[in-house]
């Protein structure tokens, strides 16, 4: 009896680590691929705009990082005071008629011209205090209520620094939130404070209050994410920082620092 | 990858066992992939060696050359047989042509012996990759069942039925799904093709041992 030598079969162990190197790089570059591009959709940013007030003001007021004030001339005021020269008579006034024609008077000697003068320079004076004084009226009222833009991107700047700036972020985290949502747990709520840099990145991202609900978490983190890509400037280029009550249904802003 | 880091434990596992399915089936379509292409290529070189020499003992000197041809298994089978045959023959009158039928005989049966055995050798885990490719898809299938069930009572709980709280658990469970059938796919289609290629040297060998026989039969009729 011949006793054959069995033959060994070589490179098993060879392909078994090719194997696990190839379904190692596939891994790897699903989740390169994943970060890459990320299932959700970017989100369609929205503008409110106030229709109310719309057709008030001038169209280059409510720019983002705009000044309100000094550009945005304001309407020059009616004039209060008679015109200058007398108004031709109304014929079909019948009270008109019963005055006597204004025609100007022929001056009679150089004192009376002058008297003249002085009378109506001293009209043109008082119409001019109170075209001035109307001017800084409209301007005072519109530093008082915050500017009267009430078109285009919040944060268009006030005189309560940031308070519509949160509105915006606000509204940038809900529209996020929508994408992100996900919770396992009933009326979760996670409360967050952002620090948004004064060049519009966010700089800081804190859970002051934890939820318990993973899933929640991590949606709202996301969100964060997804809506800090389109975050603007915040008003005054200074730090913003203010706290977001984070419901999956809706978002509640806190104080703003 | 967040779909599989917060997936259940159990569509986890099914994960788990599904990877190590496709990690050890494409070792074996490596593997068997080599093997194939060697026998193959070998076998064919061989037969040209074979059909280009005069003499057995020649080509027995020079058959480690193709090492993985199956042929030259069953060659070395038959050619040792044939020697003992023609041992016991000079040790015998050496005149009896029943005797020598007999040997041929015995070289047949070693012939027959080795190809069933170089079959078993390419046909090794091939069995397995039959088991992937069919189990694959209803294991995958329970994972996403599972999930699905467990997506389910995270609805209950919560009371949220909207397209957010529903969409993240269907799309883990349905990740198993996916998984075996990538584990499934590429097991078939490799299992029939080499099938068909074991099936090609199969008739290689069985028409060597027929002229392997036929070669040997002439010798021994033509003494």
């Amino acid at each position: 009896m011949v006793s054959r030598t069995p033959r060994i079969d070589t490179g098993m162990s060879a392909s078994f680590i090719a194997s696990a190197v190839i379904h190692l790089a596939v891994f790897l570059l699903l989740a390169w691929s994943g970060r890459l591009l990320p299932l959700q959709t970017p989100v369609q940013e929205t503008y409110y705009v106030d229709v109310v007030n719309l057709p008030t003001a001038n169209p280059s007021s409510g720019a983002p990082a705009q000044k309100p004030a000094e550009s945005e001339a304001a309407p020059p005021p009616p004039l209060l005071t008679p015109p200058a020269m007398a108004l031709p008579p109304s014929v079909t006034s019948p009270k008109a008629v019963s005055k006597p024609p204004l025609v100007p008077v022929p001056h009679k000697s150089g004192a009376a011209d002058a008297a003249f003068a002085e009378r109506m320079a001293k009209l043109e004076r008082s119409a001019e205090a109170r075209r001035e004084e109307a001017v800084f009226d409209t301007l005072r009222s519109k530093v008082k209520t915050g500017g009267s833009s009430k078109i285009g991107m919040p944060g268009a700047g006030g005189a309560e620094a940031g308070s519509r700036y949160g509105d915006y972020i606000k509204s940038r985290l809900e529209d996020a939130l929508k994408v992100t949502s996900s919770y396992s747990t009933k009326n979760p709520e996670v409360v967050v404070r952002l620090t948004i840099a004064p060049d519009g990145r966010l700089s800081g991202v804190k859970i002051e209050r934890s939820s318990g609900d993973a899933a929640f978490e991590l949606a709202v983190r996301r969100a964060i994410d997804l809506a800090s890509v389109k975050f603007t400037v915040p008003p005054g280029r200074t730090v913003y920082e203010n706290g977001f009550v984070f419901k999956p249904r809706s978002i509640s802003s806190g104080t703003s620092r | 990858m967040e779909i599989i880091s917060s997936a259940g434990i159990v569509v986890k596992l099914v994960l788990l066992l599904l990877l190590s399915f496709s990690v050890v089936s494409w070792g074996i379509i490596l593997f068997k992939f080599f093997q194939v292409q060697r026998a193959k290529g070998e076998s064919e070189r061989f037969m040209d060696f074979f059909w280009k020499s005069k003499r057995f003992d020649a080509i027995a000197s020079q058959v480690d050359r193709f090492a993985h041809s199956p042929l030259t298994v069953l060659f070395n089978e038959g050619y040792s047989e044939l020697k003992k045959v023609v041992e016991s023959d000079s040790k015998s009158d050496g005149s009896a042509l029943s005797t020598d039928l007999g040997g041929v005989e015995n070289v047949s049966r070693a012939l027959r012996r080795a190809t069933n055995s170089e079959i078993t050798r390419l046909e090794k885990y091939l069995t397995f990759l039959a088991t992937t490719g069919s189990t694959s898809p209803f294991i995958g299938l329970f994972g996403t069942v599972w999930g699905i069930m467990t997506a389910f009572e995270g609805i209950g709980k919560t009371g949220s039925a909207s397209l957010a709280v529903v969409a993240p658990g269907i799309a883990e469970a349905l990740i198993a799904t996916a998984i075996g059938l990538v584990a499934a796919i590429p097991a078939v289609m490799a299992y029939n093709h080499f099938q068909h290629k074991i099936r090609v040297l199969i008739n290689e060998m069985d028409s060597f041992t027929t002229e392997f026989l036929n070669i040997v039969q002439r010798n021994i009729a033509g003494k």
